[in-house]
């Protein structure tokens, strides 16, 4: 398949707030991405505008306040996609269909089950949970995220392991929590899938606190895949630093021209299902 | 009294009210009862109004025009000087003047721009006037068709430390009204998904009375889908769309134009408040900027204060055409609402499209998309009068020049005597460098990090220079934002903002024209010709003589600062009547500016660069110290505020700009709070590397040369090897060489004198003034 005929659908409902900009760099990539409403999927619209999410090759949930996120963040979207989309979700994760969430799409992707998705393709009730900053409210701040992964997943191909990304972390509730009971073993599980992708850095490289870490993350986590790997989640948002321009410190290093570090996840997802399908 | 208000018989409350023969003690308690907020003598042009018509008014109608008339949304008292000063500043670059300007960005592009004062209510409820502040700004701007790209916050409060004990009765405490403003601008701007990229927090005994919460947005648009605040022919529709109406919000206006005593506190306390809800109003952007681009739109306005009462009259007479309105079929939050309450409701998140028939269906389908309620409610008509029915009874009939048109007034000023010169200083502190720590740490200079954190300021993946820069984990203030609009081009725009409370309060013409000298410097500093401003106006109450004249003076100087510095006024806000039981607010100009980036990889920012490279001083460096940070320190009151020369702050903005196209400037940052030494110590933080200057003789004393804050200066960087460059650019315009980047201090010398502070030891001190101030032990 050529980039040109991968098809995007950046799924969005009231509150989720980075679709546009999602939409615009895939398709800067030269993928054909477009924005659809849960509704489309569902079939709660007109026919001429509905769509199957069969059609789609990657699936992004993007940023966002997702229905407010008032109850816990991505709770509402995620109850929504599987009390209407499971089975259509689960036939897509099967597939070996990439599967992106940033930010609140990670929360989303967390609260339906289908990250890190230990029991199963998407389970029953989330096994973890992403709750609120140890500051007790809104970061927004640069990060720097280490790829710590072996690369068993579809979104590092561009990343080698040990690279240190640029990417902005802009979130309430980014502090992953594993039941407290289960922690050690879960985590050991996540490293031996080698699910644990990003982590958050200091500027010299070192596993940090706060500010480094914006959350308080466990094990400094800032990106989850599923064990197949082409479920993705990912708290800072790639897609705010998908130019040079857009870095944080371009005015000090690197300069405003070309690709930036965020690119390389969307790019990874595209070569993965450019060779695969 | 009573029988002045009979009920109608018809099923539902609807009361006429015994105007004709009423006595000008009724009249004046009419106005009180209804909560008008009328004087009498508006009163007796209404009576006259309906003794022509040979009946008596309905509430519907007298409610109308207690909203229509108010100082909000008349700006009756103000008109006069806005007028005479700021109206007239105009370039060929101005597309429209409604809800929001309308600016030019490129031949086939524009950007809308408006900021405006939440002041009343989120003194009461801080969080919930905070977020119906930003709800607001984004309607303004979604008003002219154009997709908001940033918000800015000037935030203005009394001191944070401020002792509970001396708190005058019924004020609320800086804390709270901080915590609580600051939560509801994060909590509905991050909502709803448009970057908050620029503001300033003040702090003065001077609002502890009236703080002053301003919110500005930006917006931007092609051409093509630009709309105007009027309906274009008869027949067109009014489809009112977004949230529901109910009875929050009800006078929010009329409070809004009386002092905030402790009976207007009851009044907002009881529902004057409207409640904000972003996840109605991000859908609601989408679905008006998809219908507008679509072509689908013959007009377009926002609901603000005043409700439906203001819009359909509005909409009506800038189109020279009537209106009819059915108010039974406006979507209800509750049941019960008496007509005049569902007419001037306040409720959020609604805006009026003004769809020609043949459009209405296919507006409501994309409505219907984002889950975005929409109905069409009334229409335009031949003629000038406005009708409005409710189950078939007619409830309002009045002509729309009457009704929308407002009085206007000439009030007197008294003008108060401004100091002419510096204050007397005291022998020269012995130990510097403790000042400098102690300016570092106050509240007005010290980082604000924890409150520009608390934002989304990258949402929308498209801000390239944020409000903090430099070095990741170190960054410093930045002078101005620039987002990128479009991914296919370098052009962008840059926004800033400034306030001068302190300077306004001493001469209020200097105040008014250093917000304007401020905001420019800070565009150019970033790399961005200033383009266009719009000012929001918070002063006291117009009808005594002396705080008018505070308002006029600042005008004035805000007028021929802008006229002078070649940048268009296309849109302001005027906030009166910020009064309370500790007296007048502390008058406060504060301005949104917008700059052209011509190309973006030109940027500037404010943190150091490199080691070895030289500094410049832009500018001239006089005694202005009233209402420095310098002597807020040392405890000294009035003064002369600082002055300005706008003929060389324009040639030096030119040569600036110059250079930094040129390639040769690597850092730069505007001289204001604490002067050169705090523009410098910033510079350094931000850099994470120290800075050696050595200022040349002058008669000035150092102390004063250090933290003065004359207008119209910047501290430059620039790049090894380019400082021929940039000396050819700066041609013409004065500057002086001032030293080098490097070591680990800030350092400032002249003679046997010196300033310094490490790095080390002032970035705790200045990151943490106000997490510590804001944590309550």
């Amino acid at each position: 398949m050529k980039v040109s005929d991968v098809r995007v659908g950046v799924l969005f409902i009231e509150g989720t707030n980075c679709e546009d900009e999602s939409v615009a760099y895939f398709r800067a990539l030269g993928a054909r991405a477009e924005k659809v409403h849960l509704k489309q999927l569902t079939g709660d619209v007109p026919k001429a505008m509905a769509r199957k999410l069969e059609d789609y090759d990657i699936l992004m949930i993007p940023g966002g306040f997702a229905a407010g996120d008032y109850i816990r963040a991505g709770a509402i979207f995620a109850a929504r996609l599987k009390w209407k989309l499971s089975k259509d979700l689960t036939d897509f994760v099967e597939a070996g269909k990439p599967v992106f969430g940033v930010c609140n799409g990670f929360q989303v992707l967390v609260e339906a089950g289908l990250l890190p998705g230990l029991g199963g393709t998407m389970t029953e009730t989330p096994e973890a949970v992403l709750a609120i900053n140890d500051s007790g409210h809104y970061e927004c701040r640069p990060t720097l995220l280490k790829q710590v992964s072996r690369g068993g997943n579809a979104f590092v191909s561009k990343v080698p392991r040990g690279r240190v990304l640029k990417v902005i972390a802009a979130h309430a509730e980014g502090k992953i929590l594993f039941p407290r009971e289960r922690e050690k073993k879960v985590l050991k599980e996540l490293l031996e899938n080698d699910q644990v992708v990003f982590r958050y850095v200091d500027d010299r490289g070192r596993y940090a606190g706060y500010p480094w870490c914006p959350s308080g993350a466990t094990y400094n986590i800032a990106a989850l895949s599923n064990p197949a790997g082409n479920v993705f989640g990912i708290q800072p948002h790639p897609e705010r630093c998908f130019f040079a321009y857009l870095h944080p410190d371009w005015t000090r290093e690197g300069g405003p021209g070309g690709l930036g570090d965020g690119s390389a996840i969307f790019q990874s997802a595209l070569s993965y299902v450019t060779r695969k399908f | 009294m009573g029988a002045r208000y009979v009920q109608r018989s018809v099923p539902f409350p609807l009361h006429e009210i015994r105007l004709v023969d009423a006595s000008d003690r009724d009249l004046e308690r009419i106005s009180k009862d209804l909560g008008l907020a009328l004087s009498v003598d508006e009163m007796k042009r209404v009576q006259d109004y309906f003794g022509r018509a040979g009946r008596n008014p309905t509430d519907v109608e007298l409610q109308s025009l207690g909203q229509a008339w108010s100082e909000h949304c008349c700006y009756k008292s103000s008109k006069v000087f806005l007028k005479e000063f700021i109206f007239p500043v105009q370039t060929p670059d101005v597309i429209d003047r409604g809800d929001a300007g309308v600016m030019a960005f490129d031949d086939d592009h524009a950007y809308a721009l408006r900021i405006e004062s939440h002041n009343h209510p989120s003194a009461v409820v801080p969080y919930g006037g905070a977020t119906t502040g930003i709800g607001g700004i984004l309607r303004d701007v979604l008003a002219m068709g154009a997709q908001p790209i940033a918000l800015v916050d000037p935030l203005h409060f009394g001191p944070l430390d401020y002792p509970f004990e001396k708190l005058p009765r019924g004020l609320k405490h800086p804390k709270y009204l901080f915590g609580g403003v600051v939560a509801g601008i994060r909590d509905y701007g991050n909502r709803v998904g448009i970057p908050t990229v620029a503001g300033c927090v003040a702090f003065d005994d001077g609002y502890l009375g009236n703080i002053v919460v301003n919110v500005g947005c930006v917006g931007f648009a092609k051409r093509s889908q630009l709309q105007r605040n009027r309906v274009q022919e008869a027949g067109d529709v009014f489809v009112l769309a977004g949230g529901l109406t109910g009875r929050d919000g009800i006078h929010g206006v009329t409070f809004a134009s009386v002092d905030l005593t402790e009976k207007a506190v009851g009044g907002w306390e009881a529902g004057a408040v409207q409640l904000g809800d972003p996840i109605m109003k991000e859908p609601l952007i989408h679905a008006v900027v998809e219908s507008a681009e679509a072509g689908l739109l013959h007009g377009l306005k926002d609901l603000g204060g005043g409700g439906l009462s203001c819009v359909v009259g509005e909409l009506a007479l800038n189109g020279g055409l009537g209106a009819e309105v059915d108010l039974d079929t406006v979507p209800l939050k509750e049941l019960g609402l008496a007509p005049w309450e569902i007419w001037v409701s306040e409720s959020q998140e609604r805006m009026m499209l003004v769809v020609p028939p043949e459009n209405v269906a296919k507006v409501l389908r994309i409505c219907d998309l984002y889950d975005v309620p929409a109905t069409p409610i009334g229409r335009a008509v031949p003629g000038k009068t406005c009708r409005v029915r409710y189950k078939g009874e007619t409830v309002l009939e009045m002509d729309l020049e009457f009704y929308t048109g407002g009085p206007e007034y000439r009030r007197p000023v008294h003008a108060l005597p401004v100091p002419t010169k510096t204050a007397k200083l005291p022998a020269k502190p012995r130990n510097l460098d403790s000042i400098l720590l102690k300016i570092l740490k106050s509240p007005n200079v010290a980082s604000k990090e924890y409150v520009i954190r608390q934002y989304d300021h990258e949402v929308r993946a498209s801000t390239v220079l944020r409000p903090l820069q430099g070095v990741i984990g170190k960054a410093a203030h930045g002078d101005a934002a620039v987002v990128k609009p479009l991914v296919d081009s370098w052009r962008a725009l840059a926004i800033a903002v400034s306030s001068t409370g302190a300077y306004t309060a001493l001469d209020p013409f200097r105040g008014g024209a250093t917000a304007v000298d401020e905001v420019c410097r800070n565009l150019v500093a970033v790399g961005a010709r200033p383009h266009a401003i719009t000012n929001c106006l918070n002063f006291g109450n117009p009808e005594k003589p002396d705080r008018l004249w505070f308002f006029r003076e600042a005008v004035r100087g805000i007028g021929e600062a802008a006229r002078a510095l070649g940048v268009a006024i296309p849109s302001g806000n005027v906030s009166l009547y910020n009064e309370s039981s500790a007296g007048p607010v502390l008058p406060t100009p504060a301005i949104l500016g917008v700059g052209i980036v011509e190309d973006l990889r030109r940027c500037v920012t404010s943190d150091l660069k490199r080691a070895g490279d030289r500094l410049y001083l832009v500018g001239t460096t006089g005694a202005d110290l009233g209402g420095s940070e310098y002597y807020r320190a040392l405890g000294i009151d009035g003064g002369a505020p600082p002055s300005v020369d706008l003929p060389a702050t324009k040639a030096a903005m030119a040569g600036l700009l110059r250079a930094m196209a040129g390639g040769s400037v690597a850092a730069c940052h505007d001289l204001s709070h604490g002067g050169l030494a705090v523009a410098a110590a910033e510079m350094a933080l931000g850099g994470d590397v120290g800075v050696r200057l050595r200022l040349p003789p002058s008669d000035l004393r150092f102390d004063i040369a250090v933290f003065s804050e004359s207008n119209g200066r910047w501290l430059v960087e620039t790049r090894k090897g380019e400082e021929d460059s940039f000396l050819d650019a700066m041609a013409g315009v004065a500057f002086t060489a001032l030293g080098r980047v490097g070591g680990n201090d800030v350092e400032i010398g002249r003679g046997g004198e010196a300033i310094r502070g490490a790095l080390a030891s002032i970035r705790k001190p200045w990151t943490e003034a106000i997490p510590n101030l804001v944590v309550v032990s």
